[in-house]
């Protein structure tokens, strides 16, 4: 079989979506639903299939140039080697699931062939990133993730803060971009490659300094990408979009993009201490930033929102502290999580008549089928870190790493971490005992849930609770299996004698009980909770939007209006206008002297020219007949 | 004979510059009834753009130097030569505009009003577009560029919006300017090289060799230069083309013809460089300043501007200053992509125009206050409106991005700090775009006005154009091969 048809894996969900962005409107209804999922899934089915291709060194496979000029040679090529298998697999399956969620959540919704074309646009562009062989073709991917981010947080653009919430969207991470546009062209200028392997391997011929700050630039860049701070302001407002979207986008796949760049590019970002130290701070700043406010969210969608940001925080502390393999795992299990935790919000909102504050819900556990309830606490328990399940275990490798950690600073992150795992439990508790304990505090009319939302949950639970085994520490018995499988990629190895880890685990599950514990007395029988100042701080997410408001927006429509105003209007125009008006008195006097209409300047400056031009001419033939 | 032999003995260059000529007379004679003038210009076009294509699947892979020349003495006593010359750059020009061109009568179709001059008109800018992208003489360059202007002056002036004349004067001002200083510029270089030489001479092949003092090359480099930068144009030599946009006539012809003038660019490229190359050298970072300032400077004012013309004219603006910080990186690969970007921006703000013409036929607006949620009436219409702005601002895949990245990892490797600079604006790039496709796509439907979406004839403006627009974004080597050579040639003429 040759090596080409891997690019199957990133083109079939391409070519549904042009079918669908071209003719879905044309096509009856389950026709585009089909194409849409089952391009995705056989995607994954062909994930599978080729896995063999990606041991060793991976699978290289070029499909044609792409741009040639000079010393620039970029091919659209791609790379399927061991860090992008998993993922791969992750991505189109978990997009699988939420395609036929998808189905479900948009029966009612007219513009379906939009909204499946861009879902699968974004499934290519997500692949394009994950399977990269080098920056450019990754870029693509990088901005066509963006783009369809744009277009699904508004697809429901009648309402203007839905567009607009795109708009913001893609602004706010297209300046996480630049950095990352910068990088690459640095990168090229050194290397004279923009091959992602052959960067990598040459990094270690890098200058010391210069490797910083290209550290720094595509630690930014994934900051835009992932909602890190202080790129954060777009991610709360990105919930928008249809619930589906939440899941795929802004929870399982695209805001991990971040997280996976410097996974990929993690021997050159390896090089520099400061950087690492750097992507750790900002990542362990940003899980505490995020914490804190979803304690105060009302939106469920919200204090999801919050939360993958959160999550997020501990993969960047993971690459910082040295372990790709403890990122990855933590990345594949959030994705299981989070992505059922959206999807069950969906059905949530549905049943409670799309209501989205959670003040407002209680009492679903009666109401609900009670098995959306069970996922729902599946999903719960392996976001607040309970013991045994995916996100206990991947969570607390990441801690185990900073705790670890040569450098004692990275202490400082691991009480942060600590930290915010205490609040991760808290606010997560809360979310389940508002939206199932006690009564109901409104009387909405629950719609019912289509199947097809139903059971793309289980898997997802399944995957979430058991995501364990992927790389079980040695402690619980489990072989390390995704340390052992990225290789040579996988980054530090993280050790520690049995007594400390038993010791963090004792940690962990005290974090747990203590956050539990105080959620269930807080909010067990919630009366309505009395606004304060705090509260009210941590819902507008510590006044970022207000904050950059006055920052960067007024500033920048100031400086807007002063080029436009300022120059060209008054400076530029009005010399103009001066000279104008000069010429214009002057022909006022030609006009007393000649009597004739001179209704403009014009013509004056057109005998002008010919005078000028004849007086040239004059002197050609002058110097013509001379010689 | 064979048919390769009649083919190379063809005078296709002097072909490309008549037939636009001889349709242009035909049209002013044809009968204003009737739509026969729409007809002779879309088939004159047609045939142009035809024979095009056919020098470019012969001589894409032509190496450097010059492809097809033609030349015959024209008048004697001053030396001026009818001597017509095209390299690869100007096959890639030639391809772009004579394609350009059957788009624009193509979108001339709804103009009735003294429909046989507009068109004769239109055909007659061809003529001058064509030969400015050919003339090796600069005589025969100095008229083809005048042979431009004055189409463009009348057609704003005579069919254009209600401040019509004033716009068109403004034009014609700044227009008058550049040429008088570009006229006496290559009088004297004229006058020079024939005292020197004894040949009195305007080929461009020969005034190369012109022995210069650096003083006497700064002088004449500027001449040339000033026309240059205000046609192209660079601010501060910019203010007279938001205006000429905004006053155009509706149909967004002229704006679409108006992105050829690009020409500049050209002829800085064709004659300011190669003529004048150490006051190139001189003034090359200044150009790579000003080019910054026009990025920088025009994002800002496109973000403020009401009328989608007057924005798609600053946009157009900004764009020009990546494509003159190409130039000024004096690089290969921004060289080309500085070309490439030519193309690419005529291509997707000339679809950006034509589609302002659009909603305003269904509108009467083209005020952004005035125009909402035209996705949920004109779905495709707004589609392709999504996707030429997606385009412009820079979005990988499409056009714009294989130029503007080949001009930034280019001008990286001479300039880091300017390509750093310049990588900053796509930020604005975005914002003023996505505020466009924000108030005139999204939010609440309009109103009761019922709109029709894309008529076929629409359709067939615009499909070539998107289909271009994704073609050039993914594959544009077909365009970049014939830049490589000429590039070289004009890297290697420079100290």
């Amino acid at each position: 079989m040759s090596e080409t048809l891997l690019f199957l894996i990133p083109l079939l969900p391409l070519v549904c979506a042009v079918i669908n962005m071209l003719f879905g409107t044309r096509l009856p209804r389950l026709f585009a639903e089909t194409t849409a999922v089952a391009g995705v899934a056989t995607s994954a089915l062909l994930t599978l299939l080729f896995w063999d291709y990606s041991t060793g060194e991976g699978t290289r496979a070029v499909l044609g140039t792409w741009l040639s000029s000079g010393d620039l040679n970029v091919a659209f090529a791609l790379n399927f080697d061991k860090l992008a298998a998993p993922m791969t697999l992750m991505v189109t399956g978990v997009a699988t699931l939420i395609h036929l969620y998808a189905i479900g959540y948009m029966h009612n919704d007219r513009d379906y062939a939009r909204f499946f074309g861009l879902l699968n646009l974004f499934v290519f562009a997500m692949l394009a990133i994950v399977l990269a062989d080098n920056l450019l073709v990754l870029f693509l991917g990088w901005e066509g993730v963006g783009l369809c981010s744009y277009g699904l947080i508004g697809f429901w653009y009648s309402q203007t803060d839905n567009a607009r919430a795109g708009t913001k969207a893609f602004l706010v991470t297209r300046v996480g971009d630049v950095f990352f546009g910068i990088a690459l062209l640095w990168l090229f200028a050194l290397t004279g490659t923009l091959s992602i392997t052959e960067i990598n391997a040459q990094a270690a011929s890098i200058s010391p300094g210069v490797v910083i700050v290209l550290t720094l630039l595509l630690l930014f860049g994934a900051c835009g990408k992932s909602a890190q701070l202080p790129l954060m302001t777009w991610l709360a407002d990105a919930m928008a979009g249809p619930t589906p979207v939440s899941a795929l986008i802004h929870a399982a796949t695209m805001v991990t993009a971040g997280v996976y760049l410097l996974c990929r590019m993690f021997p050159l970002v390896s090089l520099s201490a400061v950087g690492m130290t750097a992507i750790t701070a900002i990542g362990a700043l940003t899980a505490l930033y995020a914490a804190t406010c979803a304690l105060a969210q009302r939106e469920i969608k919200r204090v999801l929102a919050y939360s993958t940001m959160s999550q997020v925080g501990y993969m960047f502390m993971a690459v910082g502290a040295g372990t790709v393999s403890g990122a990855m795992f933590h990345l594949l299990t959030h994705a299981f999580f989070k992505a059922l935790l959206f999807m069950a919000a969906g059905c949530v909102i549905h049943l409670a008549g799309d209501e989205n504050d959670i003040f407002k819900m209680g009492g679903l556990a009666r109401r609900s089928p009670p098995e959306l309830f069970w996922v729902f606490l599946a999903g719960a328990i392996c976001l607040a870190g309970v013991p045994m399940t995916g996100g206990f275990f991947s969570k607390d490798g990441v801690l185990l790493a900073l705790f670890t950690h040569a450098d004692p600073l990275y202490r400082i992150f691991w009480l942060i971490g600590v930290i915010t795992a205490l609040l991760t439990a808290f606010y997560t508790f809360r979310l389940v005992y508002l939206v199932f304990a006690g009564e109901p505090r409104s009387n909405a009319h629950p719609h019912a849930i289509p199947l097809l939302m139903r059971w793309p949950l289980w898997p997802l639970a399944l995957l979430g609770l058991a995501g364990g085994l992927l790389n079980l520490p040695a402690l619980a018995g489990g072989g390390e299996w995704l340390h052992h499988w990225f290789g040579d990629l996988a980054g530090r190895h993280v050790t520690a004698s049995h007594d400390l880890e038993w010791q963090l685990i004792g940690l962990a599950i005290a974090l747990v009980v203590i956050g539990w514990a105080a959620a269930h007395w807080r909010y067990r029988k919630f009366q309505g909770e009395r606004d304060n100042a705090l509260t009210r701080f941590l819902l507008e997410g510590w006044r970022a939007d207000q904050l950059v408001d006055l920052m960067i927006l007024r500033p920048f429509h100031a400086i807007a209006g002063f080029c436009w105003l300022g120059c060209d209007r008054t400076l530029f125009d009005g010399t103009l206008r001066g000279l104008a008006r000069q010429a214009e008195s002057s022909g006022n006097l030609l006009r007393r002297m000649t009597t004739g209409r001179l209704s403009s300047y014009l013509s004056a400056f057109a005998w002008g020219f010919l005078l000028i031009l004849g007086w040239v001419l004059m002197a050609l033939i002058g110097r013509g007949g001379g010689h | 004979m064979t048919l390769t032999a009649l083919f190379s003995q063809m005078p296709w260059l002097t072909l490309l510059l008549a037939l636009p000529l001889v349709g242009a007379i035909l049209c002013m004679l044809a009968d204003p009834e009737e739509r026969t003038s729409h007809g002779l210009a879309l088939v004159t076009t047609g045939l142009v753009f035809a024979i095009a294509v056919g020098l470019f699947v012969v001589y894409s892979n032509g190496g450097g130097g010059w492809l097809l020349q033609e030349d015959a003495a024209w008048i004697t006593r001053y030396g001026i030569r009818y001597s017509l010359g095209m390299d690869g750059i100007s096959l890639v020009m030639v391809l772009l505009t004579s394609f350009l061109l059957v788009i624009a009568a193509l979108a001339a179709w709804p103009v009735r009003r003294y429909a046989p001059q507009f068109l004769g008109l239109l055909l007659l800018l061809e003529t001058g577009l064509l030969g400015i992208f050919l003339a090796v003489d600069l005589v025969l360059f100095y008229l083809f560029w005048e042979i431009m202007l004055i189409p463009l002056f009348i057609m704003i002036g005579l069919w254009g919006g209600e401040q019509r004349r004033q716009a068109a004067i403004k034009f014609f001002l700044y227009a008058l300017a550049g040429s008088l200083a570009m006229l006496i510029a290559l009088i004297s270089l004229y006058l020079l090289h024939g005292d020197q030489t004894g040949n009195y001479t305007f080929l461009l092949t020969e005034l190369v060799n012109t022995e210069l003092s650096l003083t006497q090359e700064l002088w004449l480099f500027a001449g040339f230069m000033l026309a240059f930068a205000i046609k192209t144009p660079l601010v501060p030599f910019h203010t007279w083309l938001p205006d000429a946009h905004a006053e155009s006539p509706e149909s967004g012809v002229v704006d679409l013809t108006g992105l050829l003038i690009k020409t500049g660019i050209f002829g800085m490229i064709r004659i300011a460089f190669p003529l004048f190359p150490a006051a190139t050298h001189q003034v090359l970072p200044l150009l790579g300043v000003l080019a910054l300032v026009s990025l920088f400077h025009a994002a800002w004012g496109a973000y403020r501007q009401q009328d989608i013309k007057r924005l798609f004219a600053y946009s157009s603006i900004s764009h020009v200053g990546l494509i003159l910080l190409g130039l000024a990186a004096w690089q290969v690969t921004a060289l080309e992509g500085s070309i490439l970007l030519m193309l690419t921006n005529a291509v997707a703000t000339g679809a950006l125009f034509l589609l302002v013409a659009m909603i305003r036929q269904r509108t009467g607006t083209c005020q952004l206050g005035e125009l909402s949620g035209l996705w949920g009436q004109a779905p495709n219409l707004s589609a392709l409106f999504l996707l030429f702005a997606l385009s412009s601002l820079g979005l990988p895949g499409l056009a714009n991005f294989a130029g503007e990245i080949l001009v930034l990892i280019g001008t990286f490797q001479t300039h880091p700090v300017w390509a750093s600079l310049a990588m900053v604006a796509v930020v604005f790039a975005a914002a003023y775009i996505l505020r466009l496709v924000q108030k005139v796509i999204w939010g609440p439907d309009c109103g009761a006005r019922l709109l029709h979406d894309l008529t076929p004839r629409e359709w067939l403006i615009l499909a070539p154009l998107a289909i271009l627009v994704i073609w050039l974004g993914l594959y544009p080597a077909p365009f970049l091969t014939p830049l490589h050579e000429p590039v070289q040639l004009l890297l290697g003429g420079l100290p």
